[in-house]
């Protein structure tokens, strides 16, 4: 389990990804879920750093991992005003498709199986189900 | 155990072939490493190149601020009638590419010589 403040800041932000997907290595996922876990653990910690907290350096980022043997949740949150994420246009519309940014939310709930905010919206919460085809099983399917 | 092997460093080689050039881009490109693909784009972008091939063969993953980052440069290279292609998408950046559905903005090869080829 890691729970961190780190600051607002994309070195300290690659670290903790970097510390988060080894746990991940270390677990067993296969390299799909990783690469969703990565993506999406990527997309939170960008809208916290750039939108939450406006790249302000005395603002801290708090993220919490729990890589279990069936699933791992994240918890990312940031000292911003909150947004509400049902006001975020869909960026996979013909209009949308040129604009530059606006994907990191809709990457979330595509890669995660579970993807929530609280009521202030300045933090997300997204679980991963382990994907069923675990390699010690795949004699068993 | 070593943390190091998942942020797989990104390099970018510039090859000109004809009137295109090819961007080979390698390793990852996360957060901290996009702007360094959004300058390379912008730049190749202000010389009128007319086709920007992107080999995506070696780059193992791309955050959407790296995806914001290829949209930029096809934005920019619109400008002079430019066009940017991508070639040889890893399955998992392809899929990445489907999902956020810019197969539609960007015509996707199995090879930087198909991507020549197309007139």
């Amino acid at each position: 389990m890691i729970d961190k403040s780190i600051p607002t800041d994309l070195t300290a932000a690659r670290r903790l990804t970097e510390e988060i997907l080894s746990l991940t290595v270390a677990s067993g996922y296969n390299e799909d879920d990783r690469f969703a876990i990565r993506l999406s653990l990527e997309e939170a910690l960008i809208n916290a750093i750039k939108h939450g907290n406006n790249f302000e350096p005395a603002k801290k980022v708090r993220v919490s991992a729990d890589v279990g043997a069936k699933q791992t949740t994240i918890t990312v949150c940031d000292e911003g005003a909150g947004f509400n994420p049902a006001s975020v246009p869909d960026p996979t519309t013909d209009e949308n498709l040129e604009k530059p940014s606006g994907r990191g939310i809709m990457l979330m709930r595509a890669y995660m199986d579970e993807v929530s905010y609280n009521d202030h919206g300045n933090e997300v919460r997204m679980t991963k189900r382990r994907c069923t085809g675990l390699p010690h099983l795949a004699g068993h399917n | 155990m070593t943390n190091s092997s998942h942020n797989t460093p990104l390099t970018m080689d510039v090859t000109k072939r004809g009137n295109a050039v090819v961007l080979t881009v390698t390793g990852s490109v996360s957060m901290s490493d996009a702007e360094n693909l959004q300058e390379k784009l912008e730049q190749l972008a202000a010389e009128r190149t007319p086709i920007i091939i992107l080999d995506l063969k070696g780059m193992d993953f791309i955050c959407s601020v790296g995806l914001g980052a290829i949209i930029v440069g096809h934005l920019k290279c619109r400008h002079h009638a430019g066009q940017v292609r991508l070639a040889r998408p890893a399955a998992s950046v392809r899929e990445l590419l489907e999902t956020t559905r810019l197969t539609k903005l960007f015509d996707i090869y199995d090879s930087v010589e198909e991507a020549l080829a197309k007139k």
